[in-house]
């Protein structure tokens, strides 16, 4: 399958299960959004994950410029009060609209885990068509004598333990946003 | 507290109870035909069949070698710091993760959602140990509170409608809730355990898959509360049947295809996460996480090792055998498991839980074969509970009269047939002139009264055989005809019908005499020594190497004789010799009319009639036929009308209906509404035993919608 057939599948299965997604073009892109985002929800808090140093001061900037508070890791001290946490994501499989992400470090699994949304940045090159595609890779990472702590998250956390009721959003995010990002575009 | 009765008379009563509980009632009806109706939906585009079948052989061929696999993952997770721990049963499992608790000094626990820590009881051993435990996945936390077992292996709180827990979270928060509201009470949860994982020092969950060539973990979830729990506190301890372990990452991508398919109808669960050894940890002392692995066995290694028990251990915990289950939709979870629900869980008890939690539940199969169908790991549920219970009178070692009785009359076919033809006599008085006995003498109980009884039929089909006898000369095809009890005792028109259709197209049709009952009763009763005795005598006259099709005009007559008897002689050296000859020639009506004799709708007159149709269990899940009838009903120039959930059990099941009469004519009332909500005049079915379950329903009922076998509307219809 080629690369935009694979993004419009991701873009399809991810919306099937409730996440937004949008195609942009940098990091710029991406930085803007968690704060406006985070605006329009009346959160006051963002953090990041797996941003370069050039791109976290812009972060930096752009949440200071909107009076919202970018938080530093570690995050055990902040975890009552994350609102957005961006991250950058190590994959994507089309076919579940599925979001691969190394959570190995404790600061990325709790930015992901207790935000109030989830705005994931997916490199559009990462977007493999389905689970076969990714075995390999995934194997390297579970077969390395190194402890690790890998994580696919698809769609918002949810449940329907009261009467098969669809409620989105229990105890992890209650949104996710996926920011396909298609450099090439920019 | 988990209440599993104990003996039959405690059981029913429970049923009744739970009979009487209206929300639950509705509740798991619109589950169970919401959950049937979204299936192919959810499947679309994916090779159930074919992935069921390869992970079926992929279990099958690890299961012998799960101490290799074990020892594999241990070496993996402990090299990268997992402390890997094994106990042999349930105490033990709980004795080690209590004192990996008090080595890390801890007070408070939290835990995701774990069938396995159910099955341990975990939660009584770590609270009287003085441990404060909380659970976190929002139906396990509800029954929690309310101190009850789960009702649903996947939907833990299914039994309860939204204001019971609405009414429970007030309690807890002081606050009233909007039970109208199902995100705000969800919302509530979010907010009231929130603090709990950061005030944790260890975390509890379950795992679905021990990967043994990387060591890893792999948990399947939905919620995100098992991501808080493995992260938070300083101790992580994951409780692990040995059952779980997979050689490989390909094996787990295999079986999370149909896993949140068959479980929730997701393509994929919110989360699937792989945990490695001892990963960071900032609240732990030496910034890794405590992290213990305890394996359980509690019975599963001896499991694997059995010939015919071993299938269990294929299961994946979907859940779905509960989903389609058309018992468990009446009553419940509760009442249709100990800790594991559904098929699987009238199996798995017997060897977790012991015999005497086993005992009462596991009678309560109708064998509708619905389970087997869903089920995405090819576990044969309804035979391993026919065998379980086997297991179960073979061990308390004193059977039911009845076992006793049935065993001792069936094994002889002639005194079999003389208590028939007496019974005649006998229920003269009670049915007068009338083909149904409308009112039952008073010492079967009321509960039996749903249905009238047909009445056994003054000569028998055999006895008429000699005058009815076709004869053909240069036949096409010679078939025997395999007539079963009901209808050489009950129904002979079904049978000579048939011979109506037949004539005039070179089908030369024996009746072999010395025929018996299919054995399907026995097997019912779990007799499968008297089943076997039977089977070998109708292997006998049937001579099945004389004919090209052994016919029969009873679905479930034709499914045991086909699937059950290979089953029976599996692994019996003494099987005999012509045994794949006889199964193979076996042929349901539908099919021999529809696809060997291709009648054609020339032969027919039009008759503009309404019919619907209802497709027994053995015949469309048993032998896989479902258009030939379909078909044959248009064919022959009736109006086909579908109704609701028309593949789902009539209630019948032989003597289940006996046994359990309340549960056989909810089930019949469900069905009895939706052919009366057709609009059709005429229902049709290939069963006679079906026949009997649903034509004396519809006659206790004001609209008088006929119940005819197939056979005898087509005849009817002939030009």
């Amino acid at each position: 399958m080629k690369n935009p057939d694979l993004i419009q599948q991701m873009r399809e299965r991810a919306e099937a299960v409730q996440a937004i997604v949008s195609i942009i073009g940098t990091m710029k892109d991406a930085c803007q959004y968690a704060v406006a985002i985070t605006k329009k929800q009346g959160g006051r808090t963002v953090v990041a994950a797996g941003l370069k140093t050039k791109e976290q001061d812009y972060l930096k900037n752009e949440c200071e410029s909107s009076g919202l508070r970018l938080l530093e890791f570690p995050l055990r001290p902040h975890a009552n009060e994350i609102h957005t946490s961006l991250t950058i994501v190590d994959g994507g499989v089309a076919e579940t609209g599925t979001l691969v992400l190394d959570s190995t470090s404790e600061d990325v699994r709790i930015a992901t885990m207790l935000a109030e949304t989830h705005v994931a940045v997916l490199p559009a090159l990462k977007i493999k068509p389905d689970t076969t595609a990714l075995e390999n890779e995934l194997n390297a990472v579970l077969k390395a004598d190194v402890p690790s702590y890998t994580a696919f998250i698809t769609g918002a956390s949810r449940t329907a333990d009261i009467e098969r009721v669809l409620a989105i959003g229990v105890h992890g995010p209650q949104e996710l946003h996926i920011l396909i990002m298609e450099e090439n575009k920019a | 507290m988990i209440k599993t009765a104990q003996d039959m008379k405690s059981y029913k009563k429970q049923l009744k109870e739970a009979l009487a509980d209206k929300f639950l009632r509705s509740a798991l009806d619109n589950f169970n035909t919401a959950y049937r109706e979204n299936r192919p939906i959810v499947y679309e585009g994916v090779d159930f069949e074919g992935l069921k079948n390869e992970i079926a052989a992929g279990k099958d061929a690890a299961l012998p070698h799960l101490i290799e696999m074990f020892e594999e993952f241990k070496a993996k997770a402990e090299a990268v710091g997992a402390k890997v721990h094994t106990a042999k049963d349930a105490r033990e499992a709980n004795q080690i993760i209590a004192a990996i608790a008090k080595d890390n000094r801890v007070k408070k626990i939290i835990k995701a959602k774990s069938m396995t820590a159910e099955e341990t009881f975990l939660n009584d051993h770590l609270e009287k140990e003085g441990f404060t435990v909380t659970e976190t996945d929002l139906g396990e936390w509800i029954i929690q509170l309310r101190g009850e077992g789960p009702s649903h292996m996947v939907m833990p709180a299914i039994h309860l409608s939204r204001y019971q827990v609405g009414d429970l979270f007030a309690e807890v928060t002081r606050e009233k809730q909007e039970s109208e509201n199902i995100d705000k009470l969800v919302k509530v949860a979010r907010k009231q355990l929130r603090p709990a994982y950061l005030e944790a020092d260890m975390g509890i969950s379950g795992a679905n898959f021990a990967i043994a060539e990387s060591g890893a973990l792999g948990l399947v979830t939905n919620e995100g509360n098992m991501r808080l729990v493995t992260t938070f506190p300083k101790v992580h301890v994951a409780l692990v049947g040995y059952d779980k372990l997979i050689p490989d990452l390909k094996s787990m991508f295999r079986i999370l295809k149909v896993l949140p398919r068959n479980a929730t109808g997701q393509a994929i669960t919110s989360y699937v996460t792989w945990i490695k050894g001892a990963v960071e940890c900032a609240s732990s002392p030496g910034s890794r996480k405590e992290m213990h692995i305890v394996f359980l066995d509690n019975g599963r290694l001896a499991l694997a090792k059995d010939p015919v028990f071993s299938e269990s251990l294929r299961c994946i915990r979907c859940g779905a055998c509960a989903n389609v289950c058309p018992i468990y939709s009446k009553v419940g979870g509760h009442k249709y498991g100990h800790v594991y629900i559904g098929a699987i869980g009238l199996i798995l008890t017997l060897f977790y839980h012991g015999r005497e939690n086993g005992r009462a539940i596991v009678r309560n199969c109708i064998n509708c074969q619905a389970c087997k169908e869903v089920c995405p790991v090819d576990i044969d549920l309804p035979h391993l509970i026919k065998k379980t219970h086997g297991v179960i009178l073979h061990q308390e070692g004193k059977k039911p009269v009845k076992n006793f009785l049935l065993s001792t009359v069936m094994k002889n076919r002639k005194l079999f047939h003389f208590i028939l033809r007496k019974a005649y006599l006998a229920q003269k008085p009670l049915a007068g002139k009338e083909p149904m006995i409308r009112h039952l003498p008073h010492f079967f109980g009321k509960e039996h009264r749903f249905r009238s009884v047909p009445v056994i039929s003054k000569i028998p089909f055999r006895d008429q055989w000699q005058q009815i006898r076709p004869q053909v000369v240069e036949p096409k095809y010679n078939i025997a005809l395999f007539v079963g009890c009901a209808i050489d005792f009950i129904y002979p028109e079904q049978a000579r019908a048939l011979l109506k259709l037949l004539k005039g197209r070179g089908v030369q049709v024996e009746f072999p005499m010395d025929q018996s009952c299919c054995g399907l009763p026995l097997l019912a009763a779990a007799e499968e020594e008297t089943a076997k005795d039977v089977a070998l005598q109708n292997l006998r006259a049937m001579h099945a190497g004389s004919y090209d099709y052994i016919l029969t005009l009873c679905a479930s007559c034709g499914s045991h004789l086909k699937h059950n008897y290979l089953k029976m002689f599996k692994s019996d050296p003494d099987a005999p010799e012509n045994l794949k000859q006889f199964t193979d020639k076996i042929i349901d009506f539908s099919s021999f009319m529809a696809n060997v004799l291709n009648i054609s709708a020339k032969e027919f007159k039009a008759a503009p009639q309404k019919v619907a149709y209802h497709s027994p269990c053995h015949l469309c899940r048993g032998l896989q036929v479902t258009e030939e009838p379909r078909r044959l009903i248009e064919i022959a120039g009736y109006e086909y009308v579908p109704s609701k959930d028309e593949d789902v059990c009539c209630g019948f099941g032989g003597s289940y209906s006996v046994d359990f009469p309340e549960i056989s004519s909810e089930i019949l009332k469900k069905k009895l509404d939706n052919v009366q909500d057709s609009d059709a005049r005429l229902l049709v079915t290939d069963c006679p035993g079906c026949v009997i379950q649903l034509r004396g329903g519809m006659d206790k009922r004001e609209t008088k919608i006929q119940v005819r076998h197939i056979a005898e509307v087509i005849a009817e219809a002939l030009k």
